[in-house]
């Protein structure tokens, strides 16, 4: 209990003394000596993202990697990607995605990653910057790869429809398969061996580059988890042999374009070679970032606890009738994604499970009146989930709540993440987060070696090729 | 092979919903459980049950057994439509096959609703 | 408290508003075990207050067959001792999900309020529109408003906001085992309900020992074939009490289970449907759950059909009232019309029968009635979250089973003579 009773001022000298005393490690890589640290990631949560930007969250904080941000297209298109390393874009509604962030979000994109940065594009976020006439993707146009499920004729859809195609001009984009498929990464360097493992296909693309050296992984083969929305044969043909994630160099920096899911967290396999594939080519000059506590109020003892308490209030209000829409056959078409009441949970679950920890904090870190405005959302989130019950009770309409309530659980997502990373990080001994995610940039060019990774809840834990 | 009920003998106990909960989570809680009651009808007493499945979501009510496929889509005026994939986020069943004794939704009914086809 | 339990107790102070929390003491649990165990020490300690508190078994939300029970322990109003009332249906396992293992209420609210009991968070809510509504449309209202079916609320109707010492608290739409008038007890205190709803986690010390005793348990009970009696009327009958069975079978709808019991002590009959219809009915309130035995007995008695008692204990239950009371005293003036028997409610007095005879609820003294072997029987029962009625139908269950359970549940060792301690504490 004496804890609480030392000033921040105190506690605040403490930690930076304990990070002035640790020097960078110095590691082999690539046969040079470099610097290493933890990469500084920006996950995009704005306009068009869905829900799967949450598996990246997981997956980076199973790593150690706590040094998040997270940024939507207001970020995207100010400077917000000068103080990032990687961004991440994970799955959603690519148009809107593309239209959200126009051609200044991608001029900042372009100048992020040709002075050094890494995009990560998993399924929509691997569409975004591929070569495309249409209306605002073609702001972007980064990378010469083409598709291979676009189609002038609609193939005979086997089952899903609302999630089988996409309308692209005056063609389609049409999704061959859904859930789990094999891939096979090419053992090309920087990576010495090939592997085969799965890794989970929710409409991302399958590519051709005319540079072979620019594919990390093919898809292989089909499992007895894969859904087949075409008839088979197509589906071999549309996929298989293909490349499922690229890499292509821009300027300095880099872009990994994944077709699959390969953060999603049960597939750790596919975590660990995206994980790996990061850190390689993240860039080596460090992304200037401030000390977390840096212009930021610190709470604690019975204001922290009062925050916490207001917040996870609503949490639960939500929780409990999300819980009960679960069971009922709602959907919406939100722009081209179909969203099912079970997305809902998804949210409110990635923020449940944090909970406890983020009660254990000594201190909470906010920006300005960030703990009023998470408390706020929140409980505009419950209002909305009441409203699509009740709206389901009196066979109402929910369409537009739905889109209100999706677009909150991103915003309430974002918010509260980033202050629990913000506090997670100031409590974290950079030392010991470090020492947790070395082992990649040991490895010799050519040479896949025993890696370890452990992340805090113990999922990833050993890939040996 | 699987799993096999009947709604009229069913006194929504709950017994399968919390031994399918043990199951996925090692612990007693009734989050995860891929075997539900349905009870949200309290006032009329209507009783089913729903099981999700691999690629079905079977819906065992009162009047008879309805199995629909997962992400198709059925009539828009119907409930349980499984195109909307409820229970999205919960596994679907394994019939316990890590366990010696077999579902443990079958061991633990005390009526004999659950069984194996 | 590290195994099944939520390692959470709650203090509220319904006079300023406060609410405190605490851990669960392992050594509260070793001294007490749980339940009324438990409740009846955290009353003690607050009696200054007149507090109501809530609680459930140590076995309570496990798979332990008949593992059901939550606890209110109070002084009763009408008999001024400290009594234990069973909360059965969904109710206790509810509350044993909710993130409290133990609720102490005190004092009295200057407004109508009603709790809020969530995932560990507790909240102290206005409850001006929920005043003057029956139990019914309180429920409903509540179920409305947090936009869920499935919490459990425990309310009180016209009955407890004016005081009758018949007042009872209900359990959703239906009758609750309270005889000792804790209805008049929470419209003293202003609080009009408490709504439940929880979605926790129960570790297990010893999972794979503990789930494999209980299958052991469940197969020993369905192969005695204690479950072939299924219903109030079968209950009724097998524990030596009337028999129901012609009296409801033609409008009898199905048997409902109380959370994990083997037999389903509740039988809900359709009094405006066809009780044969298997499809959801459209009428809204086609009938109503039997819960207790003793009001049927005794208005089968005073010579009401089935239906007739069915509409007297709905609107029982309606108004927040005892319905066994109400069964006995109609008897006792003769009334069998349900329009006459209801408009006695509002001035209805005991003394009735069976109030003060014991510290736990008569509702569950069927065949044998009130003596020293039902009393250790409900004693266990409501220590260890057992359905009393169940349990004593239950002869698989002995003591020193479950005590073996409580052992391999939560890593202690409880033994006979901290059970028989624990017994004398709440009897005294």
């Amino acid at each position: 209990m004496g804890i609480f009773w030392l000033k921040i001022s105190e506690i605040k000298t403490q930690i930076r003394s304990n990070r002035a005393s640790q020097q960078p490690k110095k590691m082999e890589s690539r046969g040079q000596e470099t610097e290493f640290r933890i990469p500084k990631i920006g996950i995009y949560t704005g306009k068009g993202a869905s829900h799967s930007w949450l598996w990246f969250v997981e997956i980076f904080e199973r790593l150690g990697f706590y040094n998040l941000c997270f940024l939507t297209e207001f970020d995207l298109v100010s400077d917000s990607l000068e103080k990032v390393d990687v961004l991440a874009v994970s799955g959603g509604d690519t148009f809107a995605i593309a239209e959200a962030l126009g051609p200044q979000g991608a001029r900042q994109l372009k100048t992020f990653i040709t002075r050094g940065g890494l995009y990560l594009g998993s399924c929509a976020g691997a569409y975004l910057p591929l070569n495309s006439s249409k209306e605002h993707l073609n702001h972007f146009n980064f990378v010469p790869a083409k598709i291979t499920n676009l189609t002038k004729t609609l193939p005979e859809a086997h089952g899903m429809r609302e999630k089988f195609c996409t309308c692209y001009g005056c063609s389609f984009i049409f999704h061959a398969v859904r859930e789990a498929v094999e891939v096979t990464t090419s053992g090309l360097p920087p990576f010495g061996e090939s592997a085969t493992f799965t890794a989970p296909l929710y409409g991302g693309p399958p590519m051709t580059v005319t540079n072979p050296a620019s594919v990390m992984a093919t898809y292989t083969a089909f499992t007895d988890k894969t859904l087949f929305l075409v008839d088979r044969k197509l589906a071999e043909n549309t996929l298989l042999g293909n490349a499922a994630v690229i890499r292509e160099k821009m300027g300095h920096g880099h872009l990994h374009l994944y077709g699959p899911h390969f953060e999603h967290p049960h597939f750790s396999k596919a975590n660990l070679f995206l994980a790996d594939a990061m850190m390689w080519d993240m860039p080596h000059q460090t992304a200037q970032t401030a000390n977390p506590e840096d212009g930021m109020n610190i709470l604690s003892g019975s204001e922290k606890q009062r925050f916490i308490r207001d917040f996870k209030r609503e949490l639960s209000n939500s929780r409990i009738v999300a819980a009960g829409l679960e069971m009922l056959p709602l959907k919406w078409t939100i722009g081209s994604k179909v969203y099912e009441t079970g997305k809902i949970r998804v949210f409110l679950e990635a923020l449940w499970q944090r909970i406890r920890s983020f009660e254990k904090e000594r201190l909470i870190l906010v920006r300005a009146d960030q703990n009023d405005l998470l408390v706020q959302t929140a409980l505009h989130v419950t209002k909305s989930i009441r409203q699509i019950k009740k709206g389901w009770d009196q066979k109402a309409d929910t369409l537009k709540t739905a889109t209100l309530l999706f677009n909150l659980l991103n915003k309430t997502s974002a918010l509260f993440l980033e202050i629990y990373f913000r506090s997670k990080l100031f409590h974290t001994d950079s030392a010991e987060v470090g020492a947790r995610c070395i082992v990649p940039l040991l490895r010799r060019p050519g040479q896949f070696g025993k890696i370890e990774y452990e992340g805090s809840y113990g999922q990833i834990k050993k890939m040996v090729a | 092979m699987g799993i096999q009920i009947d709604a009229l003998k069913c006194i929504a106990c709950m017994a399968c919903e919390l031994a399918c909960g043990y199951h996925r989570d090692d612990a007693f809680a009734l989050l995860s459980s891929c075997i539900v009651p349905y009870r949200g009808r309290e006032k009329k007493n209507y009783v089913g049950v729903i099981l999700k499945e691999e690629d079905s979501l079977v819906a065992a009510r009162p009047e008879g057994v309805e199995i629909n496929r997962i992400g198709e889509e059925q009539d828009p005026e119907k409930e349980a439509d499984a195109s909307a994939k409820p229970m999205l986020l919960r596994e679907s069943c394994d019939l316990c096959d890590d366990v010696d004794e077999g579902p443990l939704c079958i061991t633990f009914c005390p009526t004999g609703a659950i069984s194996m086809a | 408290m590290e195994y099944l339990a939520s390692d959470k107790i709650a203090i509220v102070d319904l006079n300023t508003g406060d609410i405190t929390e605490d851990e669960l003491d392992e050594d509260l649990v070793l001294d007490k075990i749980g339940g009324a165990g438990i409740t009846k020490h955290l009353y003690d300690q607050h009696a200054a207050d007149n507090p109501i508190v809530l609680g459930t078994g140590l076995l309570t939300g496990t798979l332990v067959p008949g593992s059901s029970l939550g606890i209110m322990t109070a002084k009763s109003p009408s008999t001024g001792k400290v009594s234990h009332v069973p909360l059965n249906l969904d109710a206790g396992i509810e509350l044993k999900y909710s993130g409290f293992d133990y609720i102490v209420i005190k004092g009295s609210a200057d407004k109508p309020v009603y709790l809020w009991i969530h995932d560990g968070i507790l909240d102290i809510n206005d409850a001006g529109d929920l005043w003057g509504k029956d139990t019914w449309a309180a429920t409903d209202h509540i179920r409305d408003e947090m936009g869920d079916d499935l919490i459990q609320v425990l309310s009180i109707g016209q009955a407890g906001e004016k005081a009758s010492d018949l007042a009872q608290i209900g359990i959703n739409y239906w009758q609750s085992a309270d005889r000792s008038g804790f209805g008049k007890l929470c419209g003293e205190k202003n609080l009009k309900l408490i709504a439940i709803r929880g979605m926790g986690l129960l570790e297990i010390s010893e999972p794979e020992a503990f789930v494999e005793d209980c299958a052991e348990l469940i197969a020993a009970i369905r192969s005695n074939n204690t479950t072939q009696k299924q219903g109030i009327a079968a209950v009724s009958t097998a524990l030596g009490e009337e028999d129901l069975g012609d009296w409801l079978a033609p409008l009898t709808h199905r048997h409902m289970a109380c959370f994990n019991t083997p037999v389903a002590t509740n039988t809900f009959i359709f009094t405006d449907e066809d009780p044969a219809l298997l499809e959801e009915t459209t009428v809204t309130e086609p009938g109503f759950l039997l819960t207790d035995i003793f009001p049927l007995v005794a208005l089968k008695k005073a010579g009401l059909s089935a239906k007739d008692a069915g509409l007297v204990l709905k609107a029982c239950a309606k108004y927040g009232i005892d319905g066994a009371a109400v069964a006995e005293l109609s008897a006792k003036s003769g009334l069998t019309s349900p329009e006459e028997i209801e408009k006695t409610f509002p001035d209805l007095k005991g003394p009735v029968e069976s109030a003060g005879k014991s510290v736990f609820s008569p509702w569950a003294a069927v065949g044998q009635g009130i003596n020293a072997d039902w009393e250790r029987q409900q004693a266990v029962a409501y220590i260890l979250g057992l359905h009393p009625i169940w349990y004593q139908m239950a002869t698989e269950l002995t003591e020193e089973k479950l005590l073996d359970l409580a052992g391999l549940g939560t890593e202690m060792e409880f033994t006979r003579e901290t059970l028989d301690e624990v017994i004398g504490d709440i009897l005294a």
